[in-house]
């Protein structure tokens, strides 16, 4: 019995010696994905698929016959996005590979300073999203797209213009229509931002002018109309 | 200008965003598990009752050619769903499945290198563990599934694994291997090959593979330690496969499992006993010829055909094997076709033994199920007919059987039939459940035909001296159709654009839809059938079975080659497709054979087959296909070139003869010479010989180096071409090299992989780049479409700083001349020009994110949409890649102005894996080898077949679809404003007019 048992030893032995580094890890369940139903078949693969392992129902993985190198380990999953890591497979059995993350477009070497941990681990970082939401009607949407706003006031401003001009001080009315008098013939011109300025309120020094004045004669007007509803 | 490059990527990342609403109306997905492997009895279908279920509900299991093992829906759903399917790697070959309880467990790889546990009823993957490495050094490569074995023993979770030809284990379900039994004999004759298992012992069957040698080994290990007990050896008159020996055990304790062979019409059995020191004994009876395992070796029985192949039940039976039924009229007879003898099981394990045959009297298929322990004990047998379309689906090939509602009198058989055309039906009784064209799963060749327009009714002669109450009564009579035009134009208005090609459209009307989105893919697949298929549902229009021709007697295979369309709606009547396939008859003969199809209707164009037979082609040329080209130009005559290189047209008329004379002096092809592993491209021109064929003369060949063998060789798509240059920012044109000779190809040697543009006329090379890889893998793709070549290949190099290793895509515009500006009129530039080499190719690589299967370029009818690029990735996607990002002209700083006026955009080496470019979304769509693009009758959009071991199907609009309303075009919103618009111009009109009148009044 002792003789078998010891015969089935150096055959273990044997494969260990002629079987290259078995790399183990696990895929760290999330709320990305819970459990191997979300995940689906998936398998760990190290660079072009030069060795891989599947990931079982407990989100355990084995890759074995992994010769020394230095590998890019990659998740292939349908739906869900995880990191890669590099890998080093020591030549030496007895340490263990070391893993360091690495980011997809940066270089591999020289290898990240940060070390993680041995077995490997996988955490899925994102659930594809493959569509785009439809966009429905929306009577409340359409009114607070700005456009839409614009043409409403625009519209409510055409209505109200008459009553607003009406009950306006004349002088403000005078002035207003003067400087779009200004506009027009700069317009026709072509001096766009003389016009512009000209509708802005004309140079620097007229609008303090104008405030001024126009202050209390904008009270007057109020006071106007008061005593006119009176 | 910065709001332009900003909207032209956003436009980008947002014209092909799918809808979740879209799902199933653009797309259809059609997942297949390939074709039953039934040459093996270890991995044919099989039914698996689920324990605590009703018997309606087993599952069929089975292994499939294309590497799958999978898993189908419960029997009583009437539709044929796939539980669950497990997808190995190419290389992990499985050869050994077997189901225990709830779990399934797999061999795969040389030797059985790899086992895998599943749960049978989700599929879930257990436990995958690898037992030896996977290379047998004493296994040869032609008999890989021998030398592995799995067998269980009752009340335990553990499986006894036969491995490698020599080596058992037990091994438990955590996966720790309780202890591991290896040969001593590490001869290569010798190789274990089944496994019979009892509570304590468990027996290793061994045989020997060389001719010379005639034993039988057994031995016999202790199942709790695995240690040796006892060993023997059996010698055999005749040397001994591993059909000719069976190992039977039964559940009954009282009997004694035996091994059972055949020698000299005879059927020998030994009784296995711990320290197997039993004598064999022999069948008394009638001599036999056979014996036949129908998968009932663990229940103790099996079938052996007497000298007239009447087929006989045997059993285990105390201290002997018994003779329990025959088969009546089941020997050689003209009036049937060999009988299939298959076994079965029933929900509580009772074994039943099924014979089906044809019968050429009748023309159906028969079913005869013995029930050995009904009719209390003394077996009741069960017969009926049922109608099997052999037409359709070619011969029987493997049958699985399961009974249900098992009654005192009466039984209900289940068969599953694996057909030679790769289909797998299910009947109840004789009653079809469903079938799956499994055949599907290996298609070859695929092309996409037009439909006609819909028939418009006859339009009015008008006559002038029509009277006023006829014109009026014909106007009246249309008015009738006025209400139906009236409701088909509110119903465009209301529904999308996909509406025209939604499921509405009934099949038996083949006409197009308005877009020109439903085609017919005509496809062929290696199993000898041609499928005609629906490209907006992929549902199946017609099917025919390709004949055998003179082979019919002897047996053979028909290989696709290539699929032309020879003649398209615009030629008129209907559209007609010549596939070119080769015939390889069982005795090694090979043929070129061509089948001419109504592409619409499947029927055969030269009207020698009828459509309810199978369909015979044309033996063209005796002997094989050397390449096959379709003519360039009106005549879509098939050119082929046998081994000796002449030329034969097809079809053989008058005219496509003339035609071929008259292009023959301007035709330039490539041709692959040379033996395998010293393989060349040879450039070839044709001549027309005074008398017989013309004939196909070697003008060039490349120099590859020795060792680098041709991968592939990417003929340009001949598609239109929309503008012959690139105007830059600053003015200047690049004027694309559209050498009409061009032609990819990609090589791989031992160290490194190539890809080459070579010019066909006269084998100079116009772009060459070597990739170094690793032992010769090269996992390089590519395409090539007007003067842009994109490949896909894995870059090994990491050793220096900054460096790293990943999959790169690199993008390579070919352009006229040195610098812009220079023009040298490439695409009509003679052969012979000294010019056709002035070209700049300008490169950008860029990381890519998967491994891919196949990549390909959009095709639109007018070539003026952009060209996107759509993948099939390792992840089960198929996604496209946007033309903008692959722009190898892409900046290396922010781009200036006039730059950005071409839409360039910063160069970015990480290619960005956007999932709402993955056109399959939610579907895993696996293992694709190819994927076909067509142009639809919108100039903005592409129809996408991919096909491999599944088969989709989708549209892509890679520049917007700019000539139809958007789907998300918010038609409400333009109702709404409209009638707001209304609204105000009503309510503003009193005001308008008071204001005008008060206007005139107090002017």
């Amino acid at each position: 019995m002792t003789r078998i048992l010891a015969v089935a030893v150096l055959f273990a032995n044997a494969y260990t010696i002629c079987f290259a580094a078995e790399i183990s890890g696990f895929v760290q369940w999330n709320e990305h994905c819970a459990d191997a139903i979300q995940l689906g078949h998936a398998k760990v693969v190290l660079d072009n698929s030069v060795a891989s392992g599947s990931i079982s129902r407990n989100g355990n993985f084995i890759i074995p016959d992994v010769a020394a190198g230095t590998y890019v380990a990659s998740v292939v999953s349908h739906d869900h996005v995880f990191d890669k890591l590099r890998i080093d497979v020591p030549p030496e059995h007895d340490s263990p590979p070391e893993v360091s993350p690495y980011t997809i477009g940066t270089p591999l070497n020289p290898r990240s300073p940060i070390k993680l941990p041995y077995p490997i681990k996988f955490v899925p970082r994102q659930r594809k999203s493959y569509f785009v939401p439809l966009q429905s009607f929306n009577v409340v949407q359409m009114f607070q797209n700005p456009m839409m706003l614009i043409t409403i006031f625009g519209g409510l401003m055409m209505l109200a213009m008459p009553y607003v001009t009406k009950n306006l001080d004349p002088a403000l009315l005078q002035e207003a229509q003067q400087s779009q008098a200004k506009f027009t013939s700069a317009l026709q011109s072509g001096d766009l931002k003389s016009g512009i300025t000209a509708l802005a309120g004309g140079d620097d020094i007229r609008p303090a002018i104008t405030t001024a004045t126009s202050s209390p004669s904008n009270n007057t007007v109020k006071n106007r109309t008061k005593k006119r509803r009176t | 200008m910065r709001w332009l490059h900003f909207f032209g990527l956003t436009l980008c990342s947002t014209v092909l965003a799918l809808y979740e609403s879209d799902v199933g109306v653009v797309d259809w997905h059609h997942p297949l598990v390939g074709v039953p492997l039934t040459s093996s009895l270890n991995t044919p279908p099989t039914f698996h009752s689920i324990p605590g279920r009703p018997p309606t509900e087993a599952l069929l299991l089975t292994a499939t050619s294309s590497n799958v093992l999978a898993c189908t829906a419960h029997l009583s759903l009437s539709d044929s769903g796939t539980a669950w399917r497990f997808i190995f790697a190419p290389t992990d070959h499985i050869i050994h499945y077997q189901q225990h309880r709830d779990i399934v467990v797999s061999l795969s790889g040389p030797g059985g290198s790899t086992l895998r546990t599943f749960d049978c009823l989700t599929g879930q993957l257990i436990l995958e563990k690898r037992l030896h490495a996977p290379h047998t050094d004493h296994l040869e490569s032609d008999d890989v599934g021998l030398g592995a074995a799995i067998a269980f023993i009752p009340e335990s979770d553990d499986v006894f694994a036969l491995t490698n030809g020599r080596t058992v284990r037990r091994i438990g379900a955590d996966g720790a291997v309780r202890w591991a039994w290896e040969s001593a004999d590490k001869s290569a004759s010798v190789v274990y090959a089944k496994l019979v298992t009892t509570p304590s012992t468990v027996y290793v069957i061994s045989l020997t593979k060389s001719s010379t040698s005639k034993t039988l080994y057994i031995s016999s290990l202790s199942t709790s330690t695995g240690e040796l007990v006892a060993s023997t050896s059996v010698p055999l008159s005749v040397a001994a496969g591993p059909s000719d020996v069976l190992a039977l055990s039964s559940d009954a304790a009282t009997l004694i499992p035996r091994v059972v062979w055949l020698e000299a019409g005879t059927i020998l059995s030994v009784a296995l006993v711990p320290d197997l020191t039993e004598k064999h004994t022999s069948v008394m009876g009638s001599a036999y010829t056979r014996i036949v395992d129908i998968g009932l070796q663990n229940k103790g029985h099996f079938v052996a055909l007497t000298m007239n192949d009447t087929g006989r039940v045997l059993k285990l039976d105390v201290d002997k094997l018994k003779v329990i039924w025959e088969f009546t009229d089941s020997g050689k007879s003209g009036r049937h076709a060999d009988s299939l003898y298959i076994g079965g099981l029933d929900r509580d394990g009772f074994p039943y033994i099924g014979r089906v045959f044809w019968s050429f009297v009748v023309r159906k298929a028969s079913a005869h199920v013995y029930a050995p322990h009904l009719a209390a004990g003394q077996g009741l047998v069960s017969g009926f007919t049922f109608n099997f379309d052999t037409e359709a689906h070619g011969i029987i090939s493997h049958v699985a059987l399961h009974t249900a509602y098992v009654k005192e009198v009466d039984l209900l058989p289940y068969l599953a039939l694996t057909t030679s055309t790769g289909a797998v039906q299910l009947w109840q009784g004789d009653i079809v459940q469903w079938t799956r064209e499994e055949g599907l799963s290996r298609l070859q060749v695929a092309e996409m035909v037009e439909l006609p327009e819909q028939k418009i009714t006859a339009a009015h002669t008008v006559d002038e001296r029509d009277t006023f109450v006829e014109r009026i009564s014909r106007q009246l009579t249309d008015a009738k159709e006025l209400h139906l035009y009236m409701l088909n134009f509110v119903k465009r208005f209301v529904a999308g654009p996909n509406a025209s090609t939604q499921k509405e459209i009934a099949f038996d009307s083949l006409t197009r839809d308005a877009f020109g989105f439903r085609q017919v893919i005509v496809t062929a697949n290696d199993l000898g059938k041609v499928y005609g298929l629906d490209s907006t549902s992929g549902a199946i229009l017609w099917n025919r079975v390709l004949g055998l021709g003179w082979a019919a007697q002897i047996g053979g295979q028909v290989i696709p080659s290539k699929l032309f369309v020879v003649r398209t709606i615009a030629d008129g009547g209907s559209p007609e497709a010549v596939l070119v396939a080769q015939r390889r008859a069982s005795n090694g003969l090979v043929d070129t054979v061509l089948f001419h199809v109504n592409a619409l209707t499947g029927e055969d164009v030269l009207g020698k087959s009828p459509a309810d037979e199978v369909l015979q082609g044309v033996d063209l040329i005796s002997g094989p296909l050397l390449e096959a080209y379709q003519l360039p130009g009106n005549h879509k005559a098939v050119i082929l070139l046998d081994e000796f290189r002449q030329v034969y047209v097809y079809p053989e008329t008058p005219a496509n003869e003339r035609a071929l004379a008259k292009a023959i002096g301007k035709l330039n092809v490539v041709l692959r010479t040379g033996l395998p592993g010293q393989r060349q491209l040879t450039g070839h021109q044709f001549s027309n010989a005074d008398v017989g064929r013309p004939t196909a003369f070697a003008t060039w060949a490349s120099s590859l180096p020795a060792g680098e063998e041709i991968l592939s060789v990417i003929p340009r798509p001949s598609g239109p071409v929309a503008s012959l240059g690139k105007v830059l920012g600053n003015r200047t044109t690049l004027y694309k090299y559209l050498n009409p000779h061009l032609v990819a190809v990609t090589t791989a040697s031992p160290d490194t992989c190539g890809v080459y543009v070579i010019d066909a006329a006269k084998g100079s090379i116009v772009y060459h780049v070597s990739i170094a890889a690793k032992q010769g893998r090269c996992d390089l793709h590519a395409t090539f479409v007007e003067n842009w070549l994109a490949y896909v290949y894995w870059e090994e190099e990491y050793q220096w700083v900054g460096q790293t290793k990943g999959r790169r895509l690199v993008s390579v515009e070919l352009y006229e001349g040195s610098k812009p500006d220079d023009k040298t009129r490439s695409s009509e530039l003679s052969s012979h020009s000294n010019k056709t080499l002035a070209v700049t190719a300008i490169e950008q690589s860029y990381i890519f994110p998967h491994a891919i299967t196949s990549i390909t370029t959009t095709s639109t009818k007018y070539g003026i949409s952009t060209k996107d690029i759509i993948v099939a990735n390792e992840n089960g996607q198929i996604q496209s890649f946007p033309r903008l990002f692959l722009n190898p002209r892409r900046t290396k700083d922010k781009p200036t102005a006039e730059e950005q006026e071409e839409w360039l955009v910063q160069y970015d080496p990480v290619l960005p894996d956007d999932a709402h470019r993955v056109l399959s979304h939610n579907y895993h769509v696996a293992n694709i080898r190819h994927i076909l693009t067509a142009p639809a009758l919108l100039e903005s959009t592409s129809l996408v077949f991919a096909y491999g071991l599944d088969l989709f199907g989708t549209r892509v609009a890679p520049s917007g679809t700019f000539d139809v309303l958007s789907e998300t075009f918010n038609k409400a919103q333009l109702v709404f404003t409209i009638c707001g618009l209304a609204a105000a111009i009503m309510a503003t009109r009193p005001m308008v007019r008071r204001k005008r009148l008060r206007e005139r009044w107090y002017q």
